[in-house]
């Protein structure tokens, strides 16, 4: 680098003194051999370009048939109903998939929320820190050895493990009970003794339940009750034997029974129900997928925060930026577009994983609305496409193959939006 | 050239015996005069001795000693290898981000123990602020990059901070170049005016002394006379330790040079002298420009 020396350096002797090759003599005057020679290396370059171009396009058409085959199948099935109807046995016409489609998204969320700060902050941890510890330095080696391995365990394998860590939770926490209204379960639950049999007949009434062991209740006496909208009212009671009359008008009749009626143990969940173990929740579906997804994460974030310029870190230390300060304001900013593609490719496989939520969830298909509270089980494309393409009627296969288009166009529209975030992080 | 501005948000960390460092800044606006920077001229500032550094166990530098005094534009030379800015780099610590760098011996700032395990390396970055070889500043605005360090260690406001960023620009004579752009990406900059930026922002957080990594290995000579005008006038209130491979720059603006040579230090003294009477032979000829 030493360019304005005052004495020019003498030339290395030896260097000076080697002969030149022969080789390369001999094509300085070969002139005409050298001109095929390298014609021939053009040639070959051509025809590289040309096997490049064709593979790519062999993949296109694939695509292309895969896609033409589907449209034109699933077409006639393209509509409306699709979109807001329900699984039905006996009416396939009529059968959409509205709670697959909700049910997709509430397990994607489930899994983004997991998957995504448990990832970026192993791919921090394995990027940014290099710690001093002994057995953390460990770990450190182990996990980065082990992340990539993890990436190729097929999706199946995850989802016996769901199986066990969140659906029975080893039986920790004891069998899954049969019947959710007898148990002891944590919070968003509201128990009651459903009373069906009033003196006018129509909807039901609640009435609290104050003892767990008892499962059900005998009317003897005017008891405080809820109607079906939520308010209290006194519920009066009829006995023929004691003379006390059944009540005439309608309105009264709604609030009283007959004495010696009885009720049985009704649960109530709430949005937020939520007991241990899991059980075949969607909750316990999204976790499993992000299971699945969690090495794809923390490899992508590993390659965005590598790929982040060491003198932006070496610039922000220098500044006497702490390491977090480091990590907050200049490796997660700059990596953030590629941890983003990461996370989409991520959610698209998520979305599209079908063996995992079989083996969490089962195949039923039987269900007509999204999730009620965290502890309901749901239905999703990928398995609802797979029990309709299983079934002989002409008329679901139709509709497993419009399924597949809404599929991907749900998919196509969350890459889009990704990627219009991305730009919008970028050009800010 | 650059119209005399003093600091107006005194960063607490002027002088050694504030090492305890309350983060609250005093607004004393006086400027060192030119006077108390003569007096202080020969003043201690750096103190080495019998240090050795190793990455793994390649040991980068032998037994050096050497002095750096205060408001003195310091120049390391050697060829490549001859452990010249892994010394800079353990002046303010940053070889702590490479796992396998260790050293021993005495570093000493006034006397702050640099090399100690419970040094506060966030404060002692702060006091020692550093430029790289490469223009590197951050994927933000120019006013972002200024006030990125202030930012770290303090609470301004936005007027306070403005003021800084100003006062920052101006002291690194980059200001009348890039004040009504202020907003814009300083990627957009040329390759001198970036390194001028970074400049700017080591020095707005009020760092005593500033290490420069060959700061004009990456320029064009236009932007590299920028530069060492901004070294020289620098001197007056910062203390300058600077690796160069360009001796023509070590001479034109060092008051002292030293030479390394595989990881020791041949020879140290007042420039003048170590490029027209060097006392050792490697020096004469590295200094001529027989080998390296």
């Amino acid at each position: 680098m030493n360019i304005e020396s005052t004495t020019p350096v003498a030339p290395n002797d030896s260097e000076s003194q080697r002969p030149v090759p022969e080789a390369i003599r001999q094509g300085a005057s070969a002139t005409t051999e050298s001109t095929q020679n390298s014609q021939r290396r053009i040639r070959r370059s051509k025809t590289f370009y040309g096997i490049c171009v064709s593979v790519s396009f062999l993949s296109i058409v694939v695509l292309a048939v895969l896609l033409i085959s589907i449209a034109v199948q699933g077409r006639s099935r393209l509509t409306p109903t699709l979109l807001t109807g329900a699984h039905s046995t006996s009416e396939p016409a009529s059968s959409g998939m509205y709670p697959a489609i909700i049910g997709s998204l509430s397990i994607c969320a489930v899994c983004a929320l997991s998957a995504l700060p448990l990832g970026i902050g192993t791919a921090i941890f394995l990027e940014e820190f290099q710690p001093t510890n002994p057995w953390l330095r460990r770990l450190h080696g182990f996990l980065n050895l082990n992340i990539s391995n993890l990436a190729g365990v097929p999706s199946i394998v995850y989802g016996l493990l769901g199986l066990s860590l969140f659906v029975f939770m080893f039986n920790a926490f004891g069998q899954i009970k049969v019947n959710e209204s007898s148990g002891t379960e944590l919070m968003g639950v509201e128990r009651y003794y459903q009373i069906l049999t009033l003196a006018g007949g129509g909807d039901s009434v609640l009435v609290r339940q104050t003892d767990l062991a008892l499962p059900t209740i005998t009317i003897t006496e005017p008891i405080e009750a809820v109607d079906r909208d939520g308010n209290t009212f006194r519920l009066e009671v009829w006995d023929p034997k004691s003379g006390t009359p059944k009540p005439k008008d309608p309105a009264t009749q709604h609030r009283t029974v007959r004495l010696g009626q009885s009720g049985g143990a009704y649960a109530k969940t709430s949005w937020y129900y939520f007991r241990l173990p899991f059980g075949r929740s969607f909750l316990a579906a999204g976790l499993t997928l992000s299971l699945v997804i969690l090495p794809i994460v923390i490899i992508a974030a590993q390659e965005a925060l590598r790929s982040v310029s060491p003198s932006l870190r070496e610039a922000s230390y220098g500044l006497g930026a702490t390491k977090w300060q480091t990590v907050r304001n200049v490796s997660l900013p700059a990596a953030i577009p590629g941890i983003m593609t990461g996370a989409i490719l991520a959610m698209g496989r998520a979305i599209g994983e079908a063996a995992p939520i079989l083996v969490v969830l089962g195949a039923t298909v039987a269900k007509n609305s999204g999730p009620q509270n965290l502890m309901d089980t749901v239905v999703t494309m990928p398995v609802l496409i797979f029990h309709w393409a299983g079934d002989p009627q002409v008329t679901y296969q139709q509709l497993a193959a419009a399924a597949i288009i809404v599929l991907l166009l749900v998919l196509l529209l969350m890459n889009s939006l990704a990627i219009y975030l991305r730009q919008k992080i970028r050009v800010e | 050239m650059i119209p005399e501005q003093t600091q107006p948000i005194r960063l607490a960390i002027d002088m050694p015996q504030s090492a305890s460092a309350t983060n609250a800044p005093t607004t004393d606006t006086s400027a060192p005069s030119p006077a108390d920077a003569s007096q202080s001229a020969e003043e201690l500032c750096i103190e080495i001795s019998h240090f050795n550094a190793w990455y793994g166990s390649f040991q980068a530098i032998h037994d050096l000693s050497l002095d750096i005094r205060r408001n003195q534009v310091t120049a390391f030379i050697g060829p490549s290898g001859c452990g010249k800015s892994t010394l800079l780099r353990w002046i303010n610590r940053m070889n702590d981000i490479v796992p396998t760098a260790h050293s021993n011996g005495t570093l000493r700032i006034h006397d702050l123990d640099v090399l100690s395990p419970s040094t506060d390396v966030v404060h002692l970055r702060r006091q020692v602020g550093m430029v790289f070889q490469k223009p590197n500043p951050f994927p933000k605005t120019i006013y972002e990059n200024v006030a990125f360090g202030p930012r770290l260690h303090l609470k301004l406001r936005r007027g306070e901070l403005d003021e800084l960023v100003e006062w920052s620009l101006r002291k690194a004579a980059v200001w009348d170049e890039v004040k009504d752009r202020l907003n814009a990406p300083a990627l957009g900059l040329s390759g001198g005016q970036q390194q001028r930026l970074c400049i700017a922002r080591a020095i707005a957080v009020g760092p005593e002394i500033l290490l420069m990594d060959e700061p004009c290995s990456a320029l064009d000579p236009a932007s590299t006379l920028a530069i060492e005008d901004l070294i020289y006038e620098l001197r007056e209130q910062y203390t300058i330790v600077m690796v160069t491979h360009n001796m023509q720059q070590a001479s034109r603006c060092s008051d002292r040079t030293a030479f390394f040579f595989e990881g020791r230090l041949v020879e140290s003294g007042p420039t003048d002298d170590v490029f027209t009477k060097p006392q050792q032979k490697r020096t004469d000829d590295y200094v001529r420009g027989r080998f390296g």
